[in-house]
């Protein structure tokens, strides 16, 4: 059940790379050993101090140190498909033949209104404020503004403080300052799986934190349970299991709507899930990205923010931004909300790392005020938009007769292609994987996610009708044995 | 008796039945007492008091104080604080390094019985001992009992426990000068933040306090003018209508889908370009620089952050000549726990030298010195222009410091922050790029970002140049945590490329503002015959003011410090940068004109405000 990540596969959400196609549940010495005689390309990181990880990583980068080589370990493979996706974009004039990206969970259907909003005359004043060394928690009016737009969008009880807010240059750094200030270096963060392969990265890179693993299984157990249903008691046995290791739990992260399941938990499951971290005075950091992208009306989200009453606010922190609500990653807006001060604080003394700019921040403030536009414009289109997208892949995925969770939130969907592996293994996967690279489509497949079953796939829809309709007709290409490119 | 009970014994023994009721809760008993006591006590008091004794005079709503007892008062506070402080640090450095080499022989499976005992550990451990006591007799004289400062009681109020936070409050004592918001203030020692947590938040709070109060308090001509004059912090501010102006055009405001989307994290590839072109150019390289080589981050704070981590690991050491600026201990401590040994330069001049001169001699001693410490020293840091002396390196000298690093295999990092800010016209800068043959390509690293040549630095932007491709693309991975804004990222390349406006308009008008800046501050300085260093470049200029020192040490140099900040002034002091010697500080000139008199005007200090010092500015 639980498994202390050895290794950091920091595989982001494009691509399973080659070290995270090896289980890397080994425990200490021996298995160390046998992981470092491994090929130095799929020697993974992580066992620092241990052996020599220095000879494992030499190879081409005589200058690095042996922690400089390991997190260029990071680089070179995690983010492998992306990179080959970044030399050969798919543009229907320029390369018709370039890769469409249906992996990298970013919304672009919206491009539109944005541009226009984000062009408008409020935009473009420049302060000399703006210019200077910031409020390194981010800037007052900002942090005001984020305080009453998660009121009003999180439907808070009470209005939400400025000062509890924090403003950092993206949610990757929110992981990463939270898990600096809240963990030593080693303690590790619970976290059920299918994730975000990302947060993995985001919590080792400066900080040396790791991921102990929940799994849970595509199997439904019961009347009211879902596929990948979490639950207290895998909590407690997860917990239990990384205690018995001899590894100090300091907190379990939460992704709600959850990615790639698209899965929302209810009030009733979120209190439990925080009663469970109070009773073992753990941090809950919850991670609400997607938080607006809930576009079927009939579920009802709800953010932590909204509970009556939360079981240990001192220790519950909320993270948003802008990234996938608003489809702009590329802007690095991330925002931490938490009531406590000495976190708050510890967090902002990290400001001068994960710093935004000024004119970014007044962006962003001028963005969050306008309700009426997002409100009236923005969320009724964008949601209206996903929907339709949404609506096409999963009849795609119909006609093909693949599994999926049909869910109404978040910008991808999770779906089951375990019938096309010739036997339930990783590494059958990762050839699937880069069949679909070949054949000019890439994904994230279930790896990358730390999913115990092989076969799964995050298929992300919110890219524009004629990508998304090419995108899924290489996909079905694929999938038939006649892709329609060959390498 | 084993180190960690030694530790025990150090803190226990001399205060019995005071236990200290800070603690982290999750390290073994020995050494969460000493770690929290060197934490919190860090966290808690020391800083408290810093401030306390200056804020408690300008507080129009604070309570005023008989002022001799505060004068006296605050001086016995700094100075057992300001020991207690040094003695702290090196405990937290020590136990640090303890725990480094215990884990890092652990782990190699050396640490058997007998090696427990040997030589390193025994004499860290004595060292740690020492360091306890000594603490400890501090912290038990009658010193901090005078500081109203005595281990508390455990004072655990039922909301503070339930939030898992023990509230640290120190009795208040009638006859102590103890400003009367100590008690809301009193510092939370949080269990929910990791020993790094705090750790960070109690160098944040030293690093930055000043600068704070000033942000919470800035002068303003009219609303405002009892607020503080900042000529603390190295920021240009002497062409920021240049810059908004500039920054307001419409060419400015081009919306593309690949600004909104996850950027290629070495930043985004115009950009990339346009800094190797403009770095190409202003710094007169003989080829063209390559984009490739180019990796773009949120600040110079980051890049140097970034190239720590992977160019040393834990515990090894770069050399710095002092002074340098004091952010890059915190940037190289914080995540990458790097040394930073310093290179010690005098004031004083002989023969054909200048003052601060950094000689290879001096460069080869230090090494030396480091390395019988046993440090494994991996690299050197220039910073050229220098940030606060205000000199440029000759071609020569450069020529000879890569030279030294090429012989011991040192990386060199060269931060050229500056490069664009040399004001005086018979100061030529040459950057490390210009070098037609570099000693050593893959191990030299060049820094630049924009926040002092433009004034810019709430943009967030620093630039990594290095020929090692190993390097760029360790660097790459943190561009995920530490990435700039793609709608900044467009709007600078615009700036960047605006060669006309930068040559013709900016830097024209920088420079012979700079230049007046640094002529108005200087002819002030002659006229209070207050000795600086001539310098033609930075946004700064260093003076020495070690005659108003008494006694003329450092505690003299914070005590002066103090006065400043009491009228309401913040200036950088020499202890900051690590200066060997007391009595320099640092003053920023690129402030407006405006304020920057009445910076002047708060020179000498008001003596109304300081009745009970026989000690003046006019000497």
């Amino acid at each position: 059940m639980s498994t202390v990540s050895q290794k950091e596969s920091g595989a982001p959400a494009a691509s399973p790379g080659p070290a995270s196609t090896r289980d890397l549940s080994g425990g200490c010495g021996d298995d160390l050993e046998r992981q470092c005689c491994g090929e130095p390309d799929q020697k993974l990181p992580g066992t620092h101090g241990v052996g020599d990880p220095a000879a494992t990583f030499s190879g081409d980068s005589p200058f690095l140190s042996c922690r400089g080589r390991v997190i260029k370990w990071f680089w070179d493979s995690a983010e492998e498909g992306y990179r080959t996706y970044c030399m050969d974009i798919y543009d229907e004039d320029q390369n018709p033949s370039g890769i469409i990206n249906l992996g990298v969970s970013e919304n672009k259907l919206c491009f539109d209104l944005l541009q226009s909003r984000l062009t408008q005359s409020d935009m473009l004043r420049v302060e000399p404020a703006l210019l200077q060394y910031p409020d390194w928690r981010g800037h007052l009016f900002l942090r005001e503004e984020v305080a009453k737009f998660l009121s009003l969008y999180c439907k808070s009880r009470t209005a939400l403080r400025p000062e509890n807010v924090v403003v950092l240059n993206g949610c990757a750094s929110v992981f990463s300052a939270l898990a600096t200030v809240l963990c030593e270096a080693g303690e590790v963060f619970l976290i059920p799986t299918p994730y975000y392969g990302a947060i993995t990265q985001h919590v080792y890179l400066n900080s040396h934190v790791r991921l102990a693993y929940v799994h849970l299984d595509s199997e439904v157990t019961g009347p009211d349970a879902r596929p990948f249903q979490l639950t207290v008691e895998k909590l407690e046995v997860a917990l239990q299991g990384v205690i018995s290791e001899g590894v100090t739990v300091k907190g379990l992260i939460l992704i709600n709507p959850q990615n790639p399941l698209g899965d929302i938990y209810s009030p009733g499951e979120l209190q439990e899930y925080l009663e469970f971290a109070k009773r073992h005075e753990l941090h809950v950091v919850m991670d609400e990205v997607y938080m607006l992208s809930v576009f079927d009306e009939a579920l009802e989200y709800r953010s932590v923010l909204s509970l009556e009453r939360l079981p240990d606010p001192q220790r519950t922190h909320v993270m948003w931004s802008t990234s996938k609500d608003f489809g702009m990653s590329g802007l690095r807006f991330g925002v931490l909300y938490t009531e406590n001060q000495d976190v708050a604080t510890a967090v902002a003394s990290l400001c001068r790392y994960y710093g935004l700019s000024g004119i970014a921040q007044h962006q962003m403030a001028q963005l969050l005020r306008d309700h009426d536009w997002i409100s009236q414009v923005y969320l009724p289109e964008n949601h209206a938009r996903l929907k339709a997208a949404h609506t096409y892949v999963s009849e795609e995925l119909r006609a093909l007769g693949i599994p999926f969770l049909s869910r109404g939130a978040g910008l991808f969907i999770w779906v089951n292609l375990r019938k096309y592996l010739p036997q339930a293994t990783f590494k059958e996967e990762e050839l699937l994987w880069r069949r679909f690279l070949d054949g000019k489509v890439l994904l994230s497949s279930g790896k990358a996610f730390q999913c115990k079953e092989p076969g799964w796939f995050r298929i992300v829809f919110t890219d524009k009708a004629h990508r998304l309709r090419l995108g899924m007709q290489r996909f079905r290409q694929v999938l038939e044995g006649r892709p329609h490119f060959r390498t | 008796m084993g180190w960690q009970e030694r530790i025990d014994q150090a803190v226990i023994t001399p205060v019995p039945g005071q236990a200290w009721t800070l603690g982290s809760g999750r390290v073994p008993s020995g050494v969460e007492h000493a770690l929290s006591l060197s934490l919190s006590a860090g966290s808690s008091w020391p800083a408290e008091a810093n401030t306390n004794t200056w804020r408690m005079s300008h507080r129009p709503d604070t309570p005023t104080v008989p002022r001799g007892q505060t004068r006296s008062q605050s001086l016995r506070e700094q100075r057992v604080c300001s020991d207690l402080l040094e003695m702290i640090r090196h405990l937290q450095q020590s136990l640090k390094e303890h725990f480094t080499q215990l884990t890092t022989w652990q782990m190699q499976g050396l640490l058997s019985l007998e090696q427990r005992h040997s030589g390193a550990i025994c004499k860290q451990e004595d060292l740690l001992d020492d360091l306890m006591c000594k603490m400890v007799n501090l912290l038990g004289s009658e010193a901090v009992s005078g500081l109203g400062l005595r281990p508390p009681l455990p004072v655990l109020d039922s909301q503070a426990a339930n939030r898992g936070v023990r509230r640290v409050s120190s009795p208040q004592q009638a006859d102590q000068p103890v400003p009367q918001q100590r008690d809301s203030e009193a510092t939370l020692v949080s269990h929910d933040l990791s020993s790094r947590g705090i750790e960070i938040s109690v160098s944040y709070h030293l690093d930055f306090q000043d600068y704070e109060a000033y942000q919470r308090d800035k002068y303003h001509k009219v609303k405002n003018t009892l607020g503080f004059i900042n000529l603390g912090t190295s920021e240009n501010k002497l062409c920021t209508y240049l810059l908004t102006e500039r920054l307001c055009r419409s060419d400015m405001n081009r919306m593309e889908n690949i600004l909104l989307q996850y950027p290629d994290w070495r930043g985004q590839p115009f950009l990339r370009k346009e800094v190797a072109c403009f770095l190409t150019d202003y710094c007169q390289a003989p080829s063209p620089l390559d984009p490739e080589n180019v990796v773009i981050l949120n600040g110079c704070y980051s890049i140097f952050s970034a190239l720590a981590m992977v160019l040393c690991d834990p515990g090894e050491a770069f050399l710095v000549p002092t002074p340098f600026f004091g952010g890059f201990i915190f940037s190289s401590n914080l995540y990458a726990r790097v040394e930073l040994i310093p290179v010690h330069l005098e004031s004083e001049v002989s023969e054909n030298t200048h003052p601060f001169q950094l000689t290879v001699n001096k460069l080869e001693q230090a090494l030396v010195e480091a390395r019988l410490k046993q440090k494994k020293v991996k690299g050197l840091m220039l910073v050229n222009p220098r940030n606060c002396l205000g000199d440029v390196c000759s071609r020569d000298s450069l020529q000879e410091y890569l030279e030294f690093a090429k012989r011991n295999r040192l990386h060199v990092i060269v931060d050229e922050s500056y490069m664009l800010s040399v004001f005086d016209g018979s100061a030529t800068f040459h950057s490390v790029l210009s070098l037609t043959s570099l000693p050593d390509p893959n191990r030299t690293h060049v820094i630049w970002g924009t926040s002092k040549d433009f004034g810019i630095s709430g943009l967030r932007l620093g630039a990594l140049y290095t020929h090692s491709k190993g390097v760029a693309s360790a660097v790459c991975s943190f561009g995920c945590l530490h990435g700039t804004s793609g709608i900044t990222q467009y709007k600078l390349y615009r700036l960047l490329q605006d060669r006309e406006w930068i040559d013709k308009v900016y830097l024209p008008t920088n420079r012979s503002r700079l230049q007046d800046a640094y002529k108005y501050i200087t002819d002030e300085l002659k006229a209070l015959e207050v000795p600086f260093l001539k310098g033609g470049s930075g946004l700064s200029v260093w003076v020495s003011l070690k005659s108003y020192l008494e006694p003329c040490t450092f505690d003299g140099e914070l005590a002066l410090h103090r006065r400043f900040l009491d009228n309401k002034l913040v200036l950088s002091r020499g202890k900051s940068f690590r200066c060997e010697e007391p009595g320099w500080f640092r003053l920023t000139f690129a402030e407006k004109p405006s304020e920057l008199q009445v910076g002047e005007w708060c020179w000498p200090p008001n003596p109304g405000l300081l009745t009970d010092t026989a000690l003046s500015l006019h000497a």
